[in-house]
This record gives structure tokens, sequence and C-alpha cells, in this order.
């Protein structure tokens, strides 16, 4: 028993971190008002291009900043839509995760399937030999993310861009007259929102698959914009999120390891039907946009009479 | 930022204004698709004879084309008439596959008179296909939660329910791959006699008739219309919201699952984890292009289904990915999109006082 909650903790990060980057951004562009169905597309072009290049036989780390970059990228396009055009941002986010996912299939074609040595884990590292298990099969991601974790959560709580930035979210008419420029503040936030889709994506070729197909995301784009409802848009509880989603999801390798014997697609299933679940019961004991900020989705005009 | 810009509002969009935007938009993104499948390597010749002659010009293409439209017309009347009334629909391709599976358990299972086997599965697809969309609409209705999730979550379901189906108790004994065994000849579609299209081609016709009827003659389509606008005052004004929104929705569900199932009995003749691929955005992009209009619907479908032809082309002959066409969708939603912004405002440059 011991033995399996080892082996299930040491996969655990490889599922958890990267719904847990990719929901950060989606709560920093929602927490300034942006509702952002994204991160599918963000996730894809993260992943995509850090596989290209650590096939083009560049550094790993070069591979998963030029990952985090194409997020960016995608993003800019996404911002400029929502921000600038006022599209609508339902529909402005199906478009770009269109995108995203045509775009990696046109280019990757010819890269599927291709593994590569990818970012090393801690116990192949030249200092990490001597760890214990549990954290030499980790990478440097991880310890990567939880900063950026607590760096979001401190950002969002105590700094003053933070309260620019929450402020735009609930009342952005409010934050104007105040002096804050809600557009930079969205754009900013957009942009981050994508940085992270496309580090989370970058996770999962370079630092935990070391390969690339068309379809690696397989819908935890989606998952994540789950998430964050379900953290209530709160960072910590994105955290907590990701760890019930990616918990299960990572528990059904581990029984198929120990000869359980169970229906291997009704077991994928599960991690969803959970999600869905936990979202069904959290707004029925507190209604769905407890927590929202009060002006998600909504396209703010200085001209407009509120 | 960019406050040197006013955006004032228009109180009414001139319908003129309205289509050279909206032209405007199709153009550029168009241009732009057009220009990323040249750097991809199609020459720009090739463009003109892929698209437009091989696809809509030629018997052959023309009918590709049709039996492309067949399920898109489907889908994209799913989606428009939930957009309709402000319901987003992004478990398209939960409810297609829900349909495809009702359809292919009643073959499995031979229930019913080989006579009436063919309606049977029909039926029974779009009712697993409102099935599947009425839980979201509950959620939605008793507690507030968001269906773009609770849709797109249903849909992942849908698709491992499928794989669970393929790599199990429906595989096909005689090849061993994960796909259901072929249909018998009762259980497909007839075919028209011009190419694969199919008697799904009616189905799709009388769908989008009944749509533009219930849409545009009926006191429900007029009702929907007031609860899409502005459901309180609908509300206030004593209209049946709950039975519009509810009957608008499970429509919706019900024509996606009838994809599925024209789907199945119509070309593939078989259940396999690929039929659903790619009606996601199309359902959604058909809806938005055609503004939730049934005939706009209709000629949309036709234009998308021409480009499914062309990617198949584009496929075999230059190993362009199937994703193209995924992309063009997406450049061109996202050009219309944006090019909105000319029609909805009246843009001034001076600078704010």
């Amino acid at each position: 028993m011991m033995d399996f909650i080892l082996a299930w903790l040491t996969v655990l990060p490889g599922y958890v971190v990267p719904l847990l980057l990719a929901s950060l951004g989606v709560l920093l562009s929602e927490r300034a008002g942006i509702l952002n169905l994204c991160p599918e597309g963000f996730m894809a072009v993260g992943a995509m291009t850090g596989a290209l290049l650590c096939l083009a036989g560049h550094d790993p780390w070069t591979a998963v900043l030029a990952g985090t970059l194409s997020g960016l990228g995608l993003s800019l396009v996404f911002g400029l839509a929502v921000v600038v055009f006022r599209v609508e941002q339902t529909l402005a986010g199906l478009a770009i995760v269109a995108l995203g996912l045509g775009i990696t299939g046109v280019i990757g074609r010819s890269h599927v399937q291709k593994p590569f040595p990818g970012l090393p884990r801690l116990s192949e590292t030249a200092w990490g030999a001597d760890l214990p298990r549990l954290l030499g099969q980790q990478n440097m991601l991880l310890p990567l993310s939880l900063l950026l974790l607590a760096l979001i959560a401190w950002f969002l709580a105590r700094s003053p861009a933070g309260l620019r930035l929450r402020a735009v979210g609930e009342d952005p008419a409010a934050a104007d007259i105040s002096g804050v420029d809600v557009q930079r503040v969205q754009l900013g936030a957009v942009l981050a929102s994508g940085a992270l889709g496309g580090l989370a994506g970058a996770f999962l070729s370079v630092a935990s698959a070391h390969v690339w197909v068309e379809g690696m995301v397989a819908g935890r784009g989606w998952v994540v914009v789950a998430l964050v409802i379900f953290a209530r848009w709160r960072p910590l509880r994105c955290l907590w999120a990701a760890l019930l989603f990616g918990g299960t999801e990572a528990i059904m390798p581990r029984l198929q390891a120990l000869g359980v014997d169970f229906p291997v697609y009704l077991g994928a299933m599960l991690p969803y039907v959970l999600t869905l679940a936990v979202l069904a019961l959290a707004s029925m004991r507190r209604g769905a946009r407890s927590g929202a900020p009060a002006a998600l989705g909504l396209t703010y005009l200085r001209q407009d009479k509120h | 930022m960019l406050e040197g810009a006013l955006l004032i509002r228009r109180q009414r969009v001139p319908l003129g204004l309205w289509g050279a935007t909206y032209a405007a938009g199709l153009v550029f993104g168009l241009a732009l698709a057009a220009l990323i499948l040249v750097r991809l390597g199609v020459p720009a010749p090739a463009l003109w004879q892929e698209f437009v002659v091989q696809t809509f010009l030629t018997s052959q293409g023309l009918g590709q084309t049709v039996t492309a439209m067949i399920p898109l017309v489907l889908v994209g009347l799913g989606t428009a008439l939930a957009m309709r009334v402000q319901f987003w629909n992004i478990g398209i391709e939960g409810q297609l596959w829900l349909g495809a599976m009702a359809a292919t358990w009643v073959s499995l299972h031979d229930i019913g008179p080989a006579a009436l086997r063919l309606p049977l599965m029909l039926a029974l697809s779009m009712l697993a296909g409102a099935f599947w969309i009425a839980l979201p609409l509950a959620l939605k209705l008793l507690w507030g939660v968001s269906e773009v999730i609770s849709t797109l979550l249903l849909g992942s379901i849908a698709f491992f329910w499928v794989q669970h189906q393929l790599f199990g108790a429906w595989r096909d004994t005689a090849t061993g791959f994960p796909t259901s065994p072929t249909l018998d000849a009762v259980e497909r579609l007839p075919l028209l006699g011009w190419g694969q299209v199919h008697a799904g081609l009616w189905l799709a016709l009388g769908a989008v008739a009944l749509a533009a009827l219930v849409i545009g003659v009926t006191r429900l389509g007029f009702y929907a219309r007031a609860v899409g606008e502005n459901r309180r005052a609908a509300r206030a004004a004593g209209l049946p919201v709950l039975l519009i929104v509810c009957s608008f929705v499970l429509g919706a569900g019900a024509l996606c699952g009838l994809a599925g199932a024209v789907i199945v009995t119509g070309t593939e003749f078989r259940l396999s984890q690929s039929i659903g691929a790619g009606y996601l955005f199309s359902g959604i992009v058909i809806a938005y292009l055609a503004r939730s209009n049934p005939l706009a619907v209709l000629v949309v479908s036709f234009l998308l289904g021409g480009l499914y032809t062309a990617g198949g082309v584009l496929k075999v002959f230059y190993g362009i990915s199937e994703a193209m066409v995924l992309l063009v969708q997406g450049v061109v939603l996202l050009s219309v999109l944006a090019a909105q912004l000319f029609a909805d405002f009246r843009v001034e440059t001076r600078r704010a006082a």
C-alpha cells in the first residue's frame, strides 16, 4: 500500500503541474474580467513549439522558453481581438483554440512520434543523483510552478498592480475613473495567461512525455477552465483543484500497474465526471458565480453609460 | 492605452454597413487563409482549382461537398437553435457521439422489425442527443452551472464512452479494429445516385425548413427571439420562458444526435473513433457566420462542406494535415468577429477630452 502511494505521489506532479500552470493563467485573465476559453490552444502551441525546438537539437530550457513565448504569441491575437476589437469573449476563445489546434496540426505533422531527451529529471542532473526517488523523478518545473503559484497569489492579494488588476475585473468603470488603464491591464493579464498556458504545454511535451503527438493536450485545456470556476478564482484553490483532477487521473495507470482489472476508458472518464460533479455540487451549495469577478465576460467601453 | 480612439455604440446598425463589414471580414479571413496555404506549399493557382473548381463546379466534387454538408447542416442548426436562446452549446461532439452510439446500439441488437430499423435508429439518436444536452440544461437552470463548461466536459465523457464500447463489447470481431461491425443494408440511408450523397440530405433540408418555419412563423419562434434578446423582460411579460428555452435547447441536442446517426448510417456505415472529430468548431462557426438563421445555416454549411472536400484533396496531393480545415475556420471566424467592431461601433479618432 505504501509503495502504491509512493508510486502515485511520484507520478502526480506530471499530471498536476500543467493543470496548475494553465489554470493560474486563466485565473489572471479572468480576474481582469476577460473570460478565457483559450488554454487548449495555448497548451497545444506550447507543447508543439517546445518539442520542435528539442527535435532541432536545442537546449530543453530554450525549448521551454520558446513554448512559453508561443503561447504568449497566440494570446496576443486573443488579447487584440477581445481588448481592442471588443470581440465577444466566448467566440474569440473558441476561435483561438481552433487556431492553436489548427497550427499545431499543420506544422507539427512531420514531427509526430519522434522521441527526444527533453528536460532531465532531478536524478539525472549532476547534483541531484542522491535524491530519494520521490523527488529525483521530478524536474525543475515543479518547484518553478509552485514558485509561480506563490508569486501570483502574492501579486493578486498584496501588490498594487494586483489590486488594479482585480479592480478592472470587478468594476472597470470605477478602475478607469481612478486612473487605471483598463485595456493595458486586461491585455497584460491575457498575455500572462498565454505565457502560462504555453509553459504548461511545454511541460507536457518537453518535461513529461518527451515526444510530441497531435492532440496531446487532449482536452486538458477545457478542464483547466472548469478548475478555475471550481477554485472560485482563488490561486491557492487552483492547486487543490488541480490536485483533485490530476490525482484522479494519475491513479488510473498506477492501478493498472498493480494489475487491478477495470475498464480503461471508463477510468479515464472518471476525472471528468468528478470535475463536473464537484462543479455542480459547489454551484448548488454556493451559487455558480460565487467568487466570480463581477465584470467577467463583459466588454468595457468608456463611453457606455452604466 | 488606446483611449485616443472613441468607440460610440451604434443604436441601430445599418444593414448595408453590416453587410460591408461582414464581407470585408470574410474576404480578409479567406485571403489570410489562402496566404497561409501558399506558405505551406500549395501553389497559388491550385487554390482556385481545388477550392472552387474541384469542390463546387464538377459533378463529382459537388457530390462530395453536398455529402460533407449534410451533417454540418444538422450540427450548425443545433448550435444556432441553442444560441437563439443564449445557450452556448459547446458539447456538439458529445451529443453527436451519443446519437451515433444510439444508432449503432439499435443496429447491433437488431431491435425492431427490419423495415422500421432505420427510422428507429434515427429517432433514438435524436433522443440520445437531447438526453446528453438535458444534463447541462438542468444544471444551468437549477444551479446556474455554466453550460460552456458542462457541455464541454460531457463531450469528453461521451468520447471516452465511445472508446470504451469500441475497444470492448462493440469491437468488430471480423477485423479486430476498434470499429463497430458494418451496418446491414436495411440500416443504411439510401444513396441518391449522385456520388456518395444519401437520403440524409432530405433530413437536413427538412430540418432547415422546420427550423425556419418555427423561428419565422410560429409563436414559439417569436417568443424565442424575445427570450434571446432579454430573458428577464420576456419573463416579466409573462412568456413561458422555461418552455421556450427547454424546447430550443433539447431540439439542438436532438439535431446534433441526429447528425451522429446520419454520419453512421449515411457515409461511414460503422461507428469509429474518428467520425465526430471537428464538428465542435464547425457547428460554432456555422451558427455564428449564419447569425443563427436556418437558411443561412444551409448556405454556410454548403461552403464549409467545400472546405472539407478541399481539405481531403490537399491532404492527399500536398501532404497538408486535415488540421488545415480547423485553421482556416479559426482564421475566418476571428477575422469576421473582429471586423464587426466597425459595424457595432462608430470609431472616432479625436483625442478623448
